[in-house]
């Protein structure tokens, strides 16, 4: 992509309608719409729909491509890495992804249907993270979910498990 | 966004349960539906979603609505929950997710037993107590992709492996070393499994043909079969294996010496998808195997022909060559052939024809080759990283500096007892910008030149080309080069911040109490002779050595310079060059004595490359007497004064008792500056300030620490020559170096292979 390329303003429309107008280097840390305005051909002039993300979600998510659009292409070894289960996230992202839950979780799905995979990866283990070293019980407050199991399945389920709860 | 959009597209995630598209869950994503034994049960809240009549759809999609406004987690679909879950590193926190609920538990259950903990007898029970139950929440034997029991390795029995006969979809089985296992486990754990990729069956040598027929009659996904050592195994399986898995990629036959070219051939002729084959010691395997395998599986990036030692030049040259459309192997980046010691150089030039693209050659103790096989290999230019040559004895300086010249991303070369190489080759190899490995055992005629050399990398107009963070070395083998002394090492420590490993068992001048407790401990086979010539440093041990060469190069300039007279005591080390003399000439006489007070000599113990070689140009070789004066120290300098330098020629630190000649230290030192003639006296003013004067010239040893040199020269030359006899004599070829250099090495060169 050359220089003028990167600058140029690409339109983006949010599932509620909203145009939300943005670089074409910052909209192309999607690869959704990466290979929409590739296959599309005269980007700026046709409107992108994003038809699964509302406009508050897009805006956020264009926040952070915005901050990480100069980042380096992932490599294999990136790929591997992941592969790593660290939960390790920088500072930035970290801050990013102080959000209530109900955005938390709309991001997370924006980037998964955006294809954006480094925020996709970024709230992954931010919820990782929130999940980590509690009880089930614990868990469960965190995330408001119900319990669905019967105190017998409960147990059952410790019992054939109770191989795993020392590692 | 739309909630029925969002709707539809939950519920098509959660139908299709999961479908995740990364490669390392999916094993656990393409069953995840058939592995629920109660999943009616389980799947009790999705049904509702499922409907497919309308009222139920506007139903289903209010309740699914509620349940996201209640708990907004409920909207990520199956496969960003498990996305999510393998971040998890710890079972525990998976087993916590497991309780948490129903959709929960079927989500994190397939990344729990994916790899079950098998490194504990009471982990291993309970795997198995689940597995064989009854009525359990989840078919776990459906789950276990990864199955290792290595860990417990020989105490596990044909018993405990049988508890595990169940799980069929095992992709990975991993035995190595578990060597009381028999085909009375394997057997039928393998029998029915469609799945299995990667077999490691590496020392079960009870293994028969009837565990391996079996492989090769259900296990038809095999990649990797690793029979390592398996003595059982005969030529008829292991060719049944070949024909039946066609998409073999990985196969070990080391030390099976009862496999012959009769499995070899069949290899070749159905497993074209070959892309690595380790064959180390299969004595009976001869050239025309290895000329079919390199024939027909063009793929192959590794392979491991040591210890092969009927194989000859003719192996590659009577691979098929049209000149108009010649055989190469453009993958082939491994190819180990140490100790086939039939091959020739002509055999060399043409494995470097067909394989143009070769990353590692390894042809230790190939002793027939000479300077023409090397020089074909440097055809590989920039593509060589890793070369073994230890034990070719007759290739010469010649070749290997041809070969430093043309292939400057090696990383590692080992020349081990090619004894006819000196300084001249070595110190070109230190120019290479990428080396981090130098092996050189039993190179006896090297000398600190070299050393120097290595230290420095090399230098082009005055810069040093291996960048400005300094030397990429890492780990240099010297042991039996009985010229080194402590001169080049204290250099070469100082020079390579990186520098995890150095050898010098067998070197004289290393063999010293004071120096030996930085040493690494012998190993456990050796004799009492054998540890008494030991002399490793690795890791810590390098910086505890190196620290305390400098500190008693310190002391050394501390003595110095309470010796000396204060106004002419030495300038900063850290000063650079000529500068330092002018400030000694002009502003000696503040007497504020910049370092003589041996902060400078700080200031080059932080491995800036400070303690560079000389002084520039003033200490000629030969101009300043070679020995003598008194002991320098008190106790520092007695124990320094044990250190020889057997067949040491270099300039010493100059004789001190000149110090009286301090007043007129000034006029002589401007003298000696400005080209004037030489003193004494003034030799001894300018020595003192030599460690300054670090201008870039080389192969002058003008700065090194005056401790080093303070010893009755002569009687530890006779002693050290004595004693490097004695360590040839006594070890005879390859005894020592080969534990303590040589099988390293090679353990390193397969480390590479993982990239």
């Amino acid at each position: 992509m050359s220089a003028t390329e990167a600058e140029q303003q690409v339109k983006l429309v949010s599932s509620d309608n909203v145009e939300i107008i943005t670089e074409r280097k910052v909209a192309e840390r999607s690869m959704l719409i990466k290979n929409m305005i590739e296959d599309l051909g005269a980007p700026g002039e046709e409107p992108i729909p994003i038809m699964n993300v509302s406009e508050a979600v897009l805006r956020k998510v264009l926040e952070w491509c915005s901050h990480h659009k100069n980042d380096p292409a992932p490599t294999q070894d990136d790929d591997a890495d992941s592969r790593k289960k660290t939960t390790d996230i920088e500072d930035w992202d970290q801050k990013f992804m102080q959000v209530d839950q109900e955005m938390l979780f709309e991001i997370i799905l924006a980037a998964n249907y955006m294809d954006i995979k480094a925020l996709l990866d970024v709230g992954c283990k931010t919820v990782a993270n929130m999940i980590k070293g509690k009880s089930p019980e614990e868990i469960r407050k965190t995330f408001n979910i119900q319990n669905d199991f019967t105190p017998e399945e409960e147990e059952q389920i410790r019992r054939e498990n109770e191989w795993a709860e020392d590692r | 966004m739309s909630r029925s959009r969002r709707l539809q597209r939950a519920e098509s995630v959660s139908s299709t349960s999961s479908s995740s598209t990364s490669p390392e869950r999916d094993p656990d994503d393409d069953d995840n539906d058939s592995f629920m034994l109660q999943a009616n049960d389980s799947a009790s809240s999705l049904g509702v979603e499922m409907a497919s009549d309308d009222s139920h759809d506007a139903a289903a999609r209010q309740a699914y609505e509620e349940r996201c406004r209640v708990s907004p987690v409920a909207r990520l679909p199956a496969e960003l929950l498990i996305s999510i879950f393998a971040r998890l590193s710890a079972s525990s926190d998976l087993m916590s997710c497991m309780l948490v609920s129903k959709e929960w538990a079927r989500n994190s259950v397939g990344l729990l037993w994916h790899r079950p903990a098998m490194n504990k007898w009471d982990c291993i029970q309970s795997v198995v107590r689940s597995i064989r139950k009854a009525d359990k929440f989840f078919a776990y034997q459906d789950l276990v992709k990864r199955l290792n029991m290595s860990t417990l390795a020989s105490q596990v029995s044909d018993g405990c492996l049988i508890g595990m006969v169940d799980c069929k979809r095992v992709e990975r089985l991993t035995l190595t070393n578990c060597s009381k296992l028999t085909d009375i486990s394997i057997q039928p754990l393998v029998e029915g499994n469609r799945s299995l990729l990667a077999l490691d069956v590496t020392g079960l040598d009870q293994l028969t043909d009837r565990t391996m027929m079996t492989v090769a009659d259900h296990c038809l996904r095999l990649q990797g079969l690793n029979v390592t050592g398996c003595k059982k195994l005969t030529d008829a399986s292991i060719a049944q294996v070949a024909k039946s898995c066609r998409h073999v990629k990985r196969l070990k036959f080391n030390g099976c010496a009862q496999l012959t070219d009769t499995a070899l051939m069949t290899v070749a002729a159905h497993s074209t998808h070959l892309l690595e084959i380790d064959l180390h010691a299969l004595h009976n395997i001869e050239s025309p195997a290895i000329t079919a395998l390199l024939t027909s599986c063009q793929h192959l990036r590794e392979v491991r022909l040591a210890h092969c030692m009927r194989i000859n030049d003719r192996a590659f040259l009577d691979i098929p060559s049209n000149p108009d459309n010649p055989t190469t192997l453009e993958a082939l980046r491994i190819l180990d052939l140490t100790d086939c010691s039939e091959l020739g150089d002509k055999g060399v030039e043409r494995i470097i024809e067909t394989c143009p693209r070769l990353r590692n050659l390894i042809l230790a103790k190939c002793r027939h080759i000479t300077d023409r096989a090397v020089l074909a290999i440097a055809k590989l230019g920039k593509n060589l990283h890793y070369i073994h040559l230890g034990h070719c004895q007759r290739i010469t300086d010649f070749s290997v500096e041809a070969l430093a010249k043309s292939c400057n991303r090696i990383r590692y070369i080992d020349l081990a007892c090619c004894s006819n190489l000196t300084d001249h080759s070595i110190t070109k190899l230190a120019g290479l910008p990428k080396l981090k490995r130098i092996g050189l055992v039993k190179c006896a005629g090297i000398t600190d030149l070299s050393i120097h050399a290595l230290a420095m990398g090399e230098v082009r107009n005055g810069k040093r080309t291996n960048g400005p963070s300094g030397s990429v070395l890492e780990r240099v083998h010297l042991s039996y080069c009985t010229l080194l002394t402590l001169d080049g090492i204290y250099v070469l420590l100082n020079n390579c911040p990186k520098l995890t490993h150095l050898s010098l068992t067998g070197v004289q001048a290393f063999l010293r109490d004071e120096l030996l407790i930085f040493c690494r401990e012998a190993p456990p086979e050796f004799n009492d002779h054998q540890r008494e010539l030991f002399c490793v440093f690795s890791g810590s041990g390098v910086g505890r050595l190196r620290e305390y060469l400098n500190q008693e190069k310190n002391h050394a300039l501390n003595a110095l310079a309470s010796r000396g007279d204060n106004d002419s005591m030495t300038p900063s080390m850290a000063g650079e060059g000529e500068d330092v003399d002018v400030i000694d000439v002009y502003g000696g006489d503040a007497g504020d004595g910049i370092d003589g007070d041996g902060t400078g000599a700080d200031s080059d113990g932080s491995n800036t490359p400070v303690i560079a070689l000389d002084v520039h140009g003033d200490h000629r070789p030969g101009a300043t007497p070679i020995m003598g004066g008194p002991p320098l120290m008190g106790a520092a300098g007695s124990s320094a004064s044990g250190m020889l330098f057997p067949g040491s020629h270099y300039p010493p630190w100059p004789p001190l008792h000149h110090h009286h000649h301090h007043h007129d230290h000034h006029s002589s030192h401007v003298s000696q500056a400005f080209g004037g003639p030489s003193s004494s006296a003034s030799a001894a003013h300018l020595s003192q300030s030599a460690p300054a004067s670090t201008s870039g010239l080389h192969g002058h040893w003008g700065s090194l620490p005056p401790m080093f040199f303070n010893s009755p020269v002569a009687a530890h030359t006779g002693q050290g020559v004595v004693a490097a006899q004695h360590v040839t004599s006594m070890m005879g070829a390859t005894m020592l170096d080969d534990v303590d250099e040589g099988d390293e090495a090679f353990g390193e060169g397969s480390e590479m292979m993982g990239d």
